[in-house]
């Protein structure tokens, strides 16, 4: 079943035309790694995506909704069955690890054991102090646990292994696998990881000049000869 | 849910050390200290230092409240990301914004007691329940009356730093052209000329008169209603058009 159907998605800030013309699918249950250089409209892409950020042409259907004349409350519903990280992310600063869960939870009115997500997430530790205080790569780790606090059926996280140590960083993709393996959730992701994208991606799509240059399997990208996807991204992205 | 919100935005807002100073002890701490300098004076109606300041202390506490813990935090929630975020989850908007609202009335009506305690113990101000219903009813309108201005004029801020600078200045501009300091009348003539256009002057009249059961329909109070009337109308308008355009 095709979670999110985007046709000829085009975007401008100002003068400045970031996406030109893009098209992707994702259909239930896959994991899609979304690449391209600094600048290249990622973010733009995933929080039109979100359906926090407007476009200017295109299509865009989200769980079988054409978000561009979706009306408020089934946009409500609608963000209910989306889990996300923003780049950076922010959350009200005066409030504990611990009290932003437990805010979070009762938004998403979810069942999910706050508990269970604390010893997950190896944040007993940090339960106690203000997300203010943190540093950034466990805010962005509280960012990924109140992600996983319900359970979604789409997941997109915008770098969301960036600034993460190695351990915190396989610690969240047996996450991401584990969730989609037990759900059958799907997951779209920017990185600028490469190794991350061939270990545990479906699909790649390339963002180069405002279109999807190349949206493929990674299973064929790397089947037409190329060694990884790294050596994949080095040759078709010029700097 | 909008009970587990309101209960972090005012877990929140006791975290914030500037608000809770600035906002609910030192208007009071002023209440005290000029009551200790004019206290033997007689003011306009023939009005004791307490029958006259305490209205205005505690609608300058909730000017306090509704500006800096409602206006201008919606800036610094729209500037950090914080909003973004926010409403990336199911919340409904109307759960947040009510949620703000009713934790602005809860530490204005704080503010409104404790004032108004003082009052009675210090400065020996007598207790009329029939007054104190109506002078609070008002004060709720008065309330509702601010938030939407401060939600309008502080649709137009993107920037957080500038919205802070603005609203120092408006505390103080508001301090003094609103007849919290010594009485406007006994100032240079272009103190009083800004008076007239601060809504909060108006205000302050008006809650003085309904504090005191001198409320009367003349010219005066004529051209308060009208000019708080009008702003509301022209602060409706604006909140319309921004939220029309941000969407
Ligand atoms: N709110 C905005 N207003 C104006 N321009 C913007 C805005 N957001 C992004 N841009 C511009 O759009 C382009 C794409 O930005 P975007 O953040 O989508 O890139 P990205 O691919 O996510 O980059 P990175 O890998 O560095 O995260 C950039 O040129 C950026 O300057
Ligand atoms: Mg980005």
């Amino acid at each position: 079943m095709a979670i999110i159907d985007v046709r000829n998605l085009q975007k401008s800030y100002g003068n400045n035309q970031v996406l030109k013309g893009v098209n992707f699918q994702a259909q239930e249950g896959e994991v899609i790694g979304v690449i391209g250089k600094n600048g290249a409209g990622k973010s733009t892409f995933l929080e039109i995506l979100m359906t926090i950020k407007s476009y200017d042409i295109g299509t865009v259907i989200v769980f079988d909704e054409d978000i561009k004349s979706i009306p408020t409350n089934r946009l409500e519903q609608l963000r209910q069955n989306i889990s996300v990280v923003l780049q950076p992310t922010q959350f009200y600063k005066t409030l504990k690890v611990g009290e932003l869960l437990k805010l979070f939870k009762a938004y998403y009115q979810s069942p999910v054991d706050i508990e269970k997500i604390i010893a997950d997430f190896k944040l007993e530790a940090h339960r106690k102090k203000y997300f203010d205080k943190l540093s950034g790569g466990w805010k962005q780790i509280v960012s990924l646990a109140i992600a996983f606090l319900s359970e979604p059926k789409l997941l997109i996280l915008d770098e969301p292994t960036t600034g993460l140590d190695p351990h915190m960083r396989n610690l969240l993709w047996s996450y991401i696998k584990n969730y989609n393996d037990k759900t059958g959730g799907t997951v779209i992701l920017t990185t600028h990881n490469m190794d991350e994208i061939e270990l545990y991606c479906d699909k790649v799509m390339l963002i180069n000049n405002g279109v999807n240059e190349v949206f493929e399997t990674t299973e064929n990208i790397l089947a037409s000869g190329y060694k990884s996807i790294n050596a994949f991204y080095l040759q078709s992205v010029s700097i | 849910m909008l009970t587990t919100q309101l209960k972090y935005d005012l877990l929140m807002f006791s975290r914030e050390l500037f608000y809770l100073i600035f906002i609910l002890v030192v208007p009071p701490a002023t209440y005290i200290f000029m009551g200790q300098l004019y206290g033997d004076f007689t003011y306009a109606g023939n009005l004791t230092y307490a029958q006259t300041y305490t209205p205005s202390f505690i609608l300058l506490i909730t000017f306090g409240v509704v500006f800096f813990s409602f206006g201008f935090e919606q800036v610094m929630h729209r500037t950090t990301g914080v909003e973004k975020r926010i409403s990336l989850s199911p919340v409904p908007k109307k759960v947040l914004l009510l949620s703000s609202i009713l934790k602005s009335i809860i530490l204005t009506s704080f503010g409104f007691f404790i004032v108004y305690l003082i009052g009675i113990i210090v400065y020996n101000l007598s207790f009329n329940l029939l007054s104190l219903i109506s002078s609070y009813g008002f004060f709720i309108l008065l309330n509702a009356l601010l938030l939407t201005i401060s939600s309008a004029i502080y649709s137009f801020f993107s920037n957080m730093n500038s919205a802070l600078v603005f609203s120092i200045i408006i505390f103080q501009v508001v301090m003094i052209t609103g007849g919290f300091a010594i009485p406007v009348e006994m100032m240079p003539k272009f103190v009083t000329v800004i008076a007239e256009v601060n809504p909060i002057y108006h205000m302050n009249k008006l809650f003085i008169a309904i504090w005191n059961e001198q409320f009367q329909l003349d010219k005066s109070t004529f051209i308060s209603i009208g000019y708080i009337v009008a702003l509301i109308i022209i602060a409706l308008v604006i909140i319309r058009f921004s939220t029309k355009r941000r969407n």
